[in-house]
C-alpha cells in the first residue's frame, strides 16, 4: 500500500495544528491508521464471507473489534522491529506488513504460503516483516519475545519487540515468568495485552478477580499502562510515548489495550458470549466506523476519499485471495522436510544413513572431569562466536552452576554473556528460543531434566516445532543442557529420572547423551553450532565421577555417530549415558564366564545411528538394549523393535531390553540401586538372552 | 462463473448444520452481503451472507441437516 493519499486539509501548517488539537492526533496519521484498519477489516470480511459460503475451509479466530491496536502501532514501528502474536492475530500480521497473498496461501495450506502451508493460519512467521512467531498456546509468546528483546539488547540495537496476547493469557504462568525476567533484565519489550474482555468462551470476571491487568506490572518493577484502544487518538499518543521509551532502553512496559471482541472465539459472525445489548453498545464503540465518521466530521477526509480507501483495501484483499486460491496445496513429499535443516535426520524405517565418524585427535590433551570438559566446550564456544551466550539458574560466579559447569566463565566473559536467571525454566527456554530465532546461539541450562516438566511447552511446542511450523522461514539454533540424576542415591523421585524418551518422541529436537569427558566436549560443541535445537544430557554421576583425556583444542563429534566401546562376538549391548560404564563392567564380569559382550555407545539418540547398531548386531546376532530410564515405553522399545524387524531372520534370540522398573525413583538407596540397571543385573539379563532356545 | 454455496464450518468442532430457512426465493437476485439463509449449529443460529451478487439457485431443502461441505446452492 503506497501512502499516496493526502488529507483534504488546506491552509498549511496552521490548519494542520488546529485540526490536530481538535482530534488529538496529526490528521495524516489518523488517515494512515484508518487505512490499516480498512485493510484489516477487508481481510476479516473476506475470510468470513468465504468461510460462510463454504468457498474455503480453515480455522479462523476472528479479531473483529481489535483492529485499532495494530493499525495504530503500525505508525510507530517498522519491519526491523520484532513482533510475536497469537492465533487470533491476523490483524497483527496485516498491519505488520506480511504479504496478503502469502498469508492467505498459508491459511489455505499451500506450498506458496509464507510458511509452506506447514504452519497455517495459527502459526505465521515472516521475518522479512518482523513477524517472528505466532503461537497457538495461550501466553507462550511472552517468554520468546524476551529472547528477541535480549538479542536486541546484546547487539545494542534500537529495535522494539512487541508481544501481543489476549486478556486470557494474563492467567497463565508463562506470562508471569516472562514479565519477571523482562523486569530483571530491563528488556526492550512491550507486553501488549489486547484486553478484548473475553478469554476464549469466558468473560471477565469469570476467570479473574483482578480489576485491571496493567497494575500487575508494578509488582514486577516496571511501568504498566491501561489505554482505551477504542479511543484511537489517545491510544496513539500513549503508545508513541511508550515506543520512544523502549527505544531509549528504559526497560519493558506492560500495556493493557482495552477493547471489545465482537466475534466468537472461533468461526464467523457475532459473539455468542455478549448479550444483544452488550453487542449493540460494543458496535457503537467500535473504532472502525467511529474513526471513519470522525475523519469526515473533522473535515480531514470526504466520504469519497474514504470510499476510495475502502475500495483499495477490498481490491487488494480480493486480488490476494484470488491468487492464493489458485495456488497448489502443499504436497505430501514435503512431510519430512523442514523438521531439521538436514532431511536425513528424521528416523525412517529402512533408511539408516552411515554418518562419518570423527577423525582421531592429535594434539595436546589434559585430564578432565566431565564437568570440566563441559565447561571447556562452553568456554571455547563463547570465545569464538559472539552470538553464543549462557543462561540458567545460578550459572554466574559464584557458584558457576550447581555442578560448576560454568565456573569462572562469567568472570571471563562478563554478565551480559553468562546470565544467571530467576528460578523460572519457561522464561529461560523462551529467552533462548527468541534469541536463537534471530541468529544467536544460546546455551540454556536446566539444572535437572526433571524440571523439563515446568518448561515442556517451550521445548516441545516452540523450540522443536518452529522450523517446521515456519517452513524453515525461521529456526532455533539453541542448546539446552540438562543434568540427569540416577545411580547416585538420595536425590528422590523428582531429581533422579531419565526422561530422554519424552524428548525423543518430539520431532524437531536433537538429543545427545555423552558417556565420557571427551565425548561431552565434542558433542556439546556440535550441539552449540548446530542449526537446530539440541538437548545435551549430562549425567550427574559422570560429571563428577569420570575423568579422561580431553584435547585442549576445538573438536566436534558429529551428531548421529555411535561408537563401539568394547568389541565382542556373542551379543551387543546398545546403551548410552552413564549406563555405558555399567555395561562395560558387566562385560568384564561376563568375560570370566567366556561370554563376549560388545558394547555400543549411541552417544546421540536423535539422530540415531541405526547403521552402526545394525552392523554390530549382524555380527553378534544377539542384542540387549540398556538404559537407566523406565523400561516400559522407553527408547529401548524402539531400538529393540527396529532391530527385530530388520534382522529377524539373522537373530539367535529376540532383542531384549533392560531399563528401570516401573516406579518413581526411590529416595532410599537400596531400592534405587535395584531399580535401575547395574553391572550385575545387566550381566544377568545377558545370560537370559544367551539361554534362549528356539 | 458461478459461486457455489456449501455448508460452512463455523466452529472448529462443527461437522454438520441445519439449513433452517432460505431467506430469499429460489432464482431471486441477491446483492453481496444480503442475508440468504439461516444456519443452525450446536452453538448458535447464524444468518449467512451472500458472498457475491447474482441470482441465487437453491439445491437443498430447508429444514434438513447437512454435513459440512454439502453443496446447497449457487449464485450465478
Amino acid at each position: 500500500m503506497g501512502r499516496d493519499y493526502s488529507p483534504v486539509i488546506e491552509g498549511g501548517f496552521f490548519m494542520q495544528q488546529l485540526v490536530q488539537t481538535n482530534l488529538g492526533i496529526e490528521p495524516t496519521v489518523l488517515v494512515e491508521i484508518y487505512r490499516q484498519m480498512a485493510r484489516i477489516r477487508a481481510v476479516d470480511k473476506r475470510i468470513q464471507a468465504g468461510l460462510s459460503a463454504g468457498q474455503f475451509l480453515f480455522s479462523y479466530w476472528p479479531m473483529t473489534g481489535q483492529e485499532s491496536i495494530p493499525a495504530t502501532l503500525a505508525q510507530l514501528i517498522n519491519a526491523r522491529d520484532y513482533m510475536v502474536t497469537t492465533y487470533r492475530g491476523i490483524h497483527d500480521q496485516v498491519a505488520k506488513g506480511v504479504a496478503l497473498e502469502g498469508l492467505f496461501a498459508e491459511a489455505l495450506g499451500c506450498i506458496d504460503g509464507v510458511n509452506k502451508g506447514k504452519g497455517g493460519s495459527p502459526h505465521i512467521s515472516d521475518p522479512s516483516s518482523g513477524s517472528m512467531l505466532t503461537t497457538a498456546i495461550v501466553g507462550a509468546g511472552a517468554p520468546i519475545a524476551n529472547g528477541l528483546a535480549l538479542a536486541t539488547q546484546l547487539r545494542a540495537e534500537d529495535r522494539v519487540t512487541v508481544v501481543n496476547f489476549g486478556d486470557g493469557a494474563t492467567s497463565i504462568g508463562a506470562v508471569h515468568e516472562a514479565m519477571n525476567l523482562a523486569g530483571v533484565w530491563k528488556l526492550p519489550v512491550i507486553f501488549l495485552c489486547q484486553n478484548n474482555q473475553i478469554g476464549e468462551y469466558t468473560k471477565i470476571p469469570g476467570y479473574t478477580a483482578s480489576k485491571d491487568f496493567a497494575s500487575r506490572a508494578a509488582g514486577y518493577g516496571f511501568k504498566g499502562v491501561r489505554l482505551d484502544a477504542n479511543d484511537v487518538p489517545a491510544f496513539y499518543q500513549g503508545m508513541k510515548t511508550i515506543v520512544q521509551e523502549i527505544r531509549r532502553g528504559e526497560g519493558p512496559v506492560f500495556v493493557e489495550a482495552v477493547t471489545q471482541r465482537l466475534g466468537p472465539h472461533a468461526g464467523v459472525g457475532d459473539s455468542h458470549e455478549l448479550s444483544a445489548e452488550e453487542l449493540k453498545a460494543a458496535k457503537e464503540a467500535w473504532p472502525v466506523p467511529r474513526i471513519r465518521a470522525l475523519l469526515v466530521e473533522a473535515g480531514v477526509c470526504t466520504e469519497q476519499h474514504l470510499a476510495e480507501i475502502d475500495e483499495a483495501a477490498r481490491a487488494e484483499v480480493e486480488q490476494a485471495i484470488t491468487k492464493a486460491l489458485a495456488r497448489q496445496a502443499t504436497p505430501k513429499e514435503e512431510m519430512l522436510l523442514d523438521v531439521y535443516a538436514d532431511p536425513s535426520v528424521p528416523p525412517r524405517r529402512g533408511h539408516y544413513p552411515c554418518r562419518e565418524a570423527e577423525a582421531a585427535h592429535t594434539g595436546p590433551t589434559k585430564t578432565m572431569l566431565m564437568l570440566e570438559a563441559v565447561r571447556d566446550a562452553q568456554d571455547l564456544a563463547l570465545a569464538q562466536d559472539k552470538g553464543v551466550f549462557l543462561l540458567g539458574e545460578d550459572i554466574g560466579d559464584p557458584p558457576g552452576g550447581l555442578f560448576a559447569t560454568s565456573k569462572g566463565l562469567q568472570t571471563k566473559y562478563g554478565q551480559a554473556r553468562v546470565r544467571p536467571t530467576p528460578i523460572a525454566e519457561t522464561a529461560i527456554i523462551g529467552a533462548g528460543i527468541g534469541a536463537a530465532l534471530v541468529g544467536m546461539r544460546p546455551v540454556a541450562e536446566i539444572m535437572f531434566n526433571d524440571f523439563a516438566g515446568v518448561c515442556l511447552d517451550q521445548i516441545f511446542n516452540h523450540a522443536a516445532k518452529q522450523r517446521y511450523m515456519s517452513g524453515s522461514a525461521t529456526h532455533v539454533p539453541m542448546t539446552i543442557r540438562m543434568m540427569v540424576g540416577g545411580g547416585i542415591g538420595g536425590f528422590g523421585a523428582q531429581h533422579s529420572q531419565s526422561l530422554e524418551a519424552w524428548l525423543l518422541h518430539t520431532p524437531g529436537l536433537k538429543v545427545a547423551f555423552p558417556s565420557t569427558p571427551f565425548d561431552a566436549k565434542g558433542l556439546l560443541l556440535s550441539c552449540i553450532f548446530d542449526d537446530d535445537p539440541c538437548v545435551h544430557l549430562e549425567s550427574i554421576k559422570l560429571l563428577r565421577g569420570v575423568r579422561g583425556e580431553v584435547p585442549l583444542a576445538d573438536y566436534r563429534i558429529p551428531l548421529g555417530v555411535a561408537k563401539v566401546r568394547r568389541e565382542g562376538s556373542d551379543i551387543s549391548a546398545i546403551t548410552y549415558g552413564w549406563q555405558v560404564q555399567e555395561c562395560l563392567a558387566a562385560a568384564e564380569e561376563l568375560q570370566k564366564e567366556g561370554v563376549s559382550l560388545e558394547v555400543i555407545d549411541l552417544r546421540t539418540l536423535v539422530p540415531v545411528d541405526y547403521h552402526r547398531v545394525l552392523e554390530s548386531v549382524k555380527k553378534t546376532r544377539r542384542a540387549l538394549v540398556v538404559h537407566a530410564a523406565t523400561e516400559f515405553c522407553g527408547f529401548g522399545a524402539e531400538l529393540a523393535s527396529t532391530i527385530n524387524e530388520e534382522l529377524f531372520s539373522t537373530l539367535k534370540a529376540p532383542v531384549a531390553r533392560l531399563g528401570a522398573d516401573y516406579a518413581p525413583i526411590a529416595y532410599c538407596r537400596e531400592i534405587e540401586m535395584n531399580q535401575i540397571p547395574q553391572a550385575k543385573s545387566i550381566a544377568a539379563r545377558v545370560r537370559e538372552v544367551l539361554a534362549f532356545k528356539e | 462463473m458461478s459461486t457455489p454455496l456449501t455448508i460452512p464450518r463455523l466452529e472448529m468442532a462443527m461437522t454438520e448444520g441445519v439449513l433452517a430457512e432460505w431467506l430469499v426465493a429460489d432464482g431471486a437476485q441477491v446483492n453481496e452481503g444480503d442475508l440468504i439463509y439461516t444456519l443452525e449449529t450446536g452453538k448458535a443460529v447464524q444468518e449467512i451472507q451472500a458472498p457475491v451478487s447474482g441470482r441465487l439457485m437453491q439445491k437443498a431443502q430447508a429444514g434438513e441437516t447437512y454435513p459440512v461441505g454439502t453443496d446447497i446452492g449457487e449464485i450465478v
